[in-house]
């Protein structure tokens, strides 16, 4: 495989760089060449954060060019839409459905556009296909909202094509988080294998 | 997937790991021996001092956060000075600060290996300014290596310590956001044995004035010294490891990429499809090693330089060909943007209009398609945390002074107060600029208390300054003295949260502890009093009536007053919460006390507070309340109030 392309992004803490370096060290493991690009220091309070995640033979940089994600996996639905313009046509944008309205929203600065509204964006304008689903619901039902991201890379781990096993994907998770929250993660990942599998009809 | 920390120690040569770059500089600095590390923290640089710091006593390297770049700089030289391996590492502006100290004792050279690795960031992801150091090393005449991958960047690190210990030479690793904050990987080398078993190394310094002093007799002799030492040094970076030739031999057309530019370019032509053309590698941008260029240039009929911002490589290589005569053209920014962070997207721009060939996506059609969508995406830039101290004190100066006041503010996460709803943050410039600026302002518009005909201007300017701890001990200390001195007439408010919070809550004075054990705390009151300040108080800003008090008795007196506003920052205080399973109270709000009034979130601004437009009341967020109660205390109808269990 010459390259797989992931993008990740939300809202500073939400544990986006986490499930970057978790990503990545899936692919190194599984033998591929590595490169996940992060931003650190004031980019991450409670702003818009992006994540790059890229393995195969032919990566070198950190950044994934314009046009050519194959997935864009968001931890808040608005964030798949503000790099929208990294996805390749026929690429995939799976997104944790509950917004966290910015703050310039609340003060009547911006209106939140709906998830119909970025379906169709998504889908009539860049060729891709957009899903959406609650995340943070399944996480809780895991037994603790901070594995959100883990719902979420189970959800990623169903998708076409996707090169990376569950099993590789479980095991870099199995050894890097508390052993005690061992369960409560692999029962999110689950969950989020689950409802991708239903989303996508497989 | 194990810790950081014990990767960077792990004694498993040939062992393949995914570290960030900065990660990989520490452990190619344990691998090259090092004995002393003394930095202060800047985003994109700070995660190779924490992980220094966290490793130090295991390894048996002296490690200190300093207070600033150039104490940090001094640190780390004098130990290199003593024949020990010594580095220091900030971000670009840090160079800044350290600047006096690296112009001067350039020319008196190191005895043990020095490295200073220095982080740009091009774009500005979290900087007031995007500087080209390698600007620094061809003005200082000090080699600059800059890595193209995060294994390459350890490498690097341990041949930069050879290099200098070569040519007893400053040598500058430079690294970009995009090369410090990568993930890749990295394949482990040997550990040296004193690394491994925690020895820590003495140096011995031997003295000799005419090195070492560098009154105008002695330092005539060091610019010819530095000169002939940085031509030497080219030189010798014929044969560098990181400069090397590739491609096609015989081919017409030639690439030449710096640093991490190599790693856009070679994707660049994969993607274009390119393979008839010849790249330079070029991981020593200054100086360009000449005898490699000649052979480069050899048969190639056009060029094009692809370097991130200002165009240092571009201006040797055509200075060069200017002086043999070559009329090859070469091109460089005249195709590839002088502002701003390459990208892929820029190499392959750039090299499909150098070789006139089409790209293989439109990435026109995606900028139109992409315009569309902006306009519909609602901005959000980074904010005050939940809980943030910074955000209660914002609230009760702008209270107490009004808003004809002046806000000068300075460097660190509080520079968020510049954004809607709290706009309390009217200039920032640079480290401990607040002080200073606030002092000038009041010159300007009240006149000093140590003017004959102090009258004040025609009618009192309130100038309020916002500092925080580790700022005000970076560079706000001499700014304070000259306030106090020169008798002028301001409010200076430090926001003490215990911690360098924006570059990920390292340790300072005000903190007290050091990577090697407790410290000694120094307290910003007593510093302000000591200096003659002529009102000082302490307050806590989750009180937010009793800072506002403060805050309105301190304006009213006249001269320097400084007021402390203590609470520890809220993303360190809720980090160590969770690590030790405890719990804070969660805020709610209750419907029928919210008249919909708005104040919570167009004066207050709390993230962890949104509007509902359904029932035109505030909520909050429970995931993201971090229980410092503000909410409560800035609502005029009590309708915040905390979570009872099971609610």
């Amino acid at each position: 495989m010459r390259e797989y392309n992931i993008v990740i992004t939300g809202v500073g803490g939400q544990g986006i760089l986490t499930a970057a370096n978790l990503l990545g060290w899936a692919a190194l493991h599984a033998g591929h060449k590595v490169r996940v690009g992060e931003v650190h220091g004031m980019s991450q309070r409670f702003g818009s954060v992006i994540a790059y995640v890229r393995f195969g033979e032919d990566v070198y940089g950190a950044m994934v060019p314009e046009g050519k994600a194959d997935v864009i996996l968001s931890f808040e639905p608005v964030e798949a839409l503000r790099y929208i313009n990294y996805l390749k046509k026929g690429g995939l944008v799976f997104t944790n459905a509950r917004p966290i309205p910015p703050v310039q929203v609340s003060m009547g600065l911006a209106t939140y556009p709906t998830l119909d509204e970025m379906k169709k964006i998504v889908e009539e304008d860049f060729g891709g296909k957009f899903m959406a689903f609650d995340a943070e619901k399944l996480a809780l039902e895991a037994g603790n909202i901070v594995t959100t991201n883990v719902v979420l890379i189970g959800a990623l781990s169903q998708t076409p094509g996707f090169p990376l096993s569950e099993e590789g994907i479980k095991e870099v998770i199995r050894i890097s988080v508390p052993p005690k929250t061992i369960d409560v993660n692999m029962k999110a990942f689950e969950l989020g294998v689950k409802a991708a599998k239903e989303m996508l009809g497989l | 997937m194990a810790k950081v920390t014990d990767i960077v120690l792990w004694d498993k040569p040939g062992e393949k790991v995914l570290l960030l770059g900065n990660h990989a500089i520490a452990r190619g600095a344990l691998e090259a021996n090092i004995a002393v590390y003394a930095a202060y923290p800047g985003t994109p640089s700070s995660e190779l001092t924490d992980t220094m710091a966290a490793v130090a006593e295991k390894a048996g390297v002296y490690m200190e956060y300093s207070t600033n770049e150039k104490v940090a700089f001094e640190t780390a030289l004098s130990a290199a000075w003593s024949g020990l391996r010594a580095m220091t590492a900030m971000k670009h502006v840090g160079l800044n600060v350290a600047a006096d100290t690296f112009m001067s004792a350039v020319g008196m050279g190191v005895e043990g290996g020095f490295v200073i690795m220095v982080a740009d960031d091009p774009s500005m992801w979290s900087s007031q300014n995007e500087q080209d150091t390698r600007m620094y090393a061809k003005f200082a005449n000090v080699p600059v290596l800059e890595p193209s991958s995060p294994h390459e960047a350890k490498e690097m690190t341990k041949y930069a310590f050879e290099l200098s210990e070569k040519f007893k030479h400053f040598v500058i690793l430079r690294t970009t956001t995009r090369s410090s904050h990568a993930r890749g990987d990295v394949v482990l080398g040997e550990l040296p044995e004193e690394i491994k078993t925690g020895k820590r190394k003495f140096g011995k310094f031997k003295k000799d004035p005419t090195r070492f002093v560098d009154i105008p007799a002695h330092s005539r002799k060091f610019h010819p010294l530095i000169l002939e030492k940085i031509e030497k040094i080219r030189e010798e970076l014929n044969n560098c490891p990181f400069n090397w030739i590739e491609g096609k031999e015989d081919a017409k057309v030639g690439i030449i990429a710096p640093g991490l530019s190599y790693s856009y370019v070679k994707e660049a032509l994969a993607w274009l499809g390119v393979e008839d053309v010849k790249i330079l590698k070029l991981g020593t941008p200054f100086p360009v090693p000449y005898g490699l260029l000649e052979k480069f240039m050899d048969g190639l009929e056009k060029v094009l330089i692809v370097e991130e911002l200002e165009p240092v490589v571009e201006e040797q290589v055509k200075t060069w060909a200017y002086d043999k005569g070559l009329r090859v053209p070469i091109h460089g920014k005249d195709l590839v943007p002088r502002v701003y962070e390459m990208t892929t997207r820029r190499a392959v721009e750039a090299i499909a209009k150098f070789l006139g060939i089409e790209t293989p996506i439109n990435f026109a059609e995606i900028d139109e398609k992409y315009e569309k969508v902006s306009q519909i995406v609602p901005p959000r830039p980074p904010s005050l945390c939940p809980a943030c101290p910074h955000r209660n004190t914002f609230f009760a100066i702008r209270k107490a002074a009004g808003p004809k006041a002046i806000f000068p503010s300075d460097i660190g996460c509080y520079t968020l107060g510049v954004l809607p709803p709290l706009k309390t943050v009217d200039t920032t410039v640079a480290m401990g600029a607040s002080i200073g600026v606030a002092h000038g302002l009041s010159i300007a518009t009240n006149g000093s208390l140590a003017e004959k005909e102090y009258k004040g201007g025609k009618e009192k300017q309130i100038i309020v300054a916002t500092i925080g701890d580790s700022t005000f001990f970076h560079t706000g200390l001499p700014a304070l003295a000259n306030a106090i001195y020169n008798r002028s007439n301001v409010l200076i408010v430090v926001l003490d949260n215990e911690v360098t919070a924006m570059t990920g809550d390292q340790p300072n004075p005000g903190t007290g502890q050091t990577p090697h054990g407790p410290g000694k705390r120094i307290l910003i009151e007593e510093v302000a009093r000591a200096m003659g300040a002529d009102f000082v108080e302490v307050v806590d800003p989750y009180d937010i009536k009793a800072t506002y008090e403060t805050i309105k008795k301190a304006l009213k007196v006249e001269g320097v007053s400084v007021v402390v506003s203590r609470q520890p920052c809220a993303l360190y205080r809720i980090g160590q919460m969770r690590r030790r399973g405890e719990k804070w109270p969660i805020y709610h709000v209750i419907e029928d006390k919210c008249t919909g009034c708005k104040i919570c979130i167009n004066a207050y601004g709390c993230p962890a507070i949104y509007w509902d437009p359904e029932t035109k009341k505030a909520k909050i967020d429970p995931s993201m309340c971090w229980g410092c109660g503000g909410c409560a205390q800035v609502c005029p109808f009590d309708a915040f109030e905390p979570m009872k269990e099971g609610e």
